[in-house]
């Protein structure tokens, strides 16, 4: 590091120290921006995490006509095998699948005891290799197997998992738009705390520009200014959202794991810690920016 | 070290502030821009230092095209000239080895080199012994010998002057005069602009007559 960059440093502190109240200030409004955002990133990353697990569970049931041909079945058989993203093929016949009902149902209903015949049909249940293609792997080969021959239907809880995956854009589109809405208004809030701060030394400002400073000179302890203000919101911002996340592991985990098949209530993840810090850092730097460049612009054009 | 071709000048009113100005200033000249209040002579000087923008014409400072100028390479003429200004345009909460050491500081001199050459600059204006005073602690003679010396730390080519005496009594103004005089002798070029007559007739230096933004006498 030479003298000019710490020249820069000692500046952007003696600025700070001269304007401790609004350097204060602003850090609290941006940490509180930054932990709602947070909040919502938590929330999105623990549900991403449920649905994936439940991801992990989801097979494709193919359900066969009662009259299926021989050939028709063989057909069928071939497709199964001929999809390397298929991991496990499991035939159930129709007595295997009336054996497995009645016992997990007869002592809860008279209905299925006095039912003399079997209604269900003969079905194949296939696993998928996982990956992240995994749901449209299951998807895409479901549309083209149940207009097969033979195929009566073909069942792997789609409703659900669309209304889910629906529900999760709509969550990503609401953080997205909620973080633009956000990230305006910390921009707006760092620019007009540098803009007070130039204000408050608007004297040796206008005298650097006389004396020959560069804005170089004149920009970098505004933006390291900025750049710390957005940094130190957003650092406070992850530590109050990690207690957060400690207090509902503390007193919820256990319901959680009951509720959602043994869910781990998780904090960020590094790519998200690493994106609400590199934002506090761009935020810092186009709110200084705007300002200074804005003082400068109207200082040489008086 | 100047030269100023049919300089015009307007803040939008009818009659121009500068008008049709021409003139040279040689390397090494002590010159004196006069004329009454209103004339212009500010206006000329913020124009040279590109302070302000003017209408029409050509301004050469030490090589340098006035005109050409944007507002991100305006420091290289703010570094050939060095400024004295009226109402001295002292940082208040610095002292006054740091007011000096300012213009050095903002060039990126290193340590070693502000300390050397604000030591020196004080020493030519005779501020040593008040180094470590306050502007507020200082009387008007003196805080302008501050203003003189921040404007010469940097060694610049060309030294404006803008009213430096107005402030002043006649005894004051006087040590100020010979404090430039003594600048000028070590080879800067020096423009003071001053509507003191008693001045003008004492100093046997050239003069350029300012007359509601036009040039009488170069």
């Amino acid at each position: 590091m030479n003298l000019f960059s710490f020249d820069f440093i000692k500046t952007t502190f003696s600025n700070i120290k001269s304007n401790k109240q609004l350097f204060s200030l602003s850090v609290a409004t941006n940490f509180i921006a930054f932990t709602v955002l947070g909040i919502f990133f938590l929330l999105f990353v623990n549900l991403d995490i449920l649905f994936s697990s439940w991801d992990k569970h989801i097979q494709l049931i193919v359900y066969l006509d009662d009259k299926i041909s021989n050939p028709n079945k063989k057909k069928i058989e071939l497709l199964f095998n001929s999809n390397d993203k298929i991991d496990s093929i499991f035939f159930v016949s129709r007595d295997q699948a009336w054996e497995s009902f009645r016992g997990k149902f007869s002592s809860k209903s008279n209905f299925v005891t006095s039912l003399n015949f079997n209604p269900l049909p003969d079905s194949y249940t296939l696993r998928f290799a996982s990956g992240p293609d995994r749901l449209k792997n299951i998807r895409d080969f479901s549309e083209k197997i149940k207009n097969e021959n033979g195929v009566e239907s073909v069942e792997y809880g789609e409703k659900w998992i669309s209304r889910f995956e629906q529900f999760m854009i709509f969550l990503r589109g609401f953080i997205l738009v909620f973080g633009v809405v956000l990230f305006s208004g910390m921009i707006l809030i760092i620019s007009n705390t540098i803009k007070l701060s130039i204000y408050s030394r608007k004297d040796e400002i206008d005298l650097m520009t006389l004396l020959g400073a560069t804005h170089q000179y004149i920009k970098v302890p505004l933006l390291l200014e900025g750049i710390l203000q957005g940094v130190s919101g957003s650092l406070l911002a992850l530590v109050s959202v990690k207690l957060i996340h400690l207090y509902i592991v503390f007193w919820f985990q256990g319901s959680l794991e009951s509720v959602f098949r043994g869910l781990e209530f998780q904090y960020l993840t590094k790519p998200i810690i690493f994106s609400v810090i590199s934002t506090g850092i761009i935020v810092g730097v186009l709110g200084s920016s705007i300002s200074a460049n804005q003082f400068l612009h109207r200082h040489n054009s008086e | 070290m100047i030269k100023v071709f049919n300089l015009y000048k307007s803040y939008g009113g009818i009659a121009p502030v500068l008008s049709d100005i021409s003139f040279d200033i040689q390397d090494g000249e002590f010159v004196f821009l006069t004329g009454q209040s209103g004339a212009g002579k500010t206006t000329l000087f913020k124009v040279l230092f590109g302070w302000e923008k003017f209408d029409r014409g050509q301004i050469l400072v030490g090589g340098i095209n006035v005109g050409k100028l944007n507002e991100k390479n305006l420091y290289q003429l703010r570094r050939k000239v060095g400024f004295v200004f009226q109402d001295y345009k002292l940082l208040m909460k610095k002292t006054v080895f740091e007011n000096v050491a300012f213009a050095q500081q903002i060039v990126g001199a290193n340590m070693k080199t502000v300390r050397t050459k604000t030591w020196n600059a004080l020493k030519n204006v005779g501020l040593v012994k008040k180094k470590d005073s306050y502007p507020s602690q200082l009387s008007g003679g003196e805080q302008q010998r501050v203003s003189i010396a921040r404007a010469i730390v940097n060694d610049p080519e060309l030294i404006l002057a803008d009213e430096p005496t107005g402030n002043l009594d006649s005894e004051i103004s006087k040590e100020i005069f010979a404090l430039f005089e003594k600048i000028n002798q070590q080879g800067k070029t020096i423009i003071i602009a001053t509507h003191s007559a008693e001045i003008l007739r004492k100093k046997e230096r050239r003069h350029l007559l300012l007359k509601r933004g036009k040039l009488l006498q170069s």
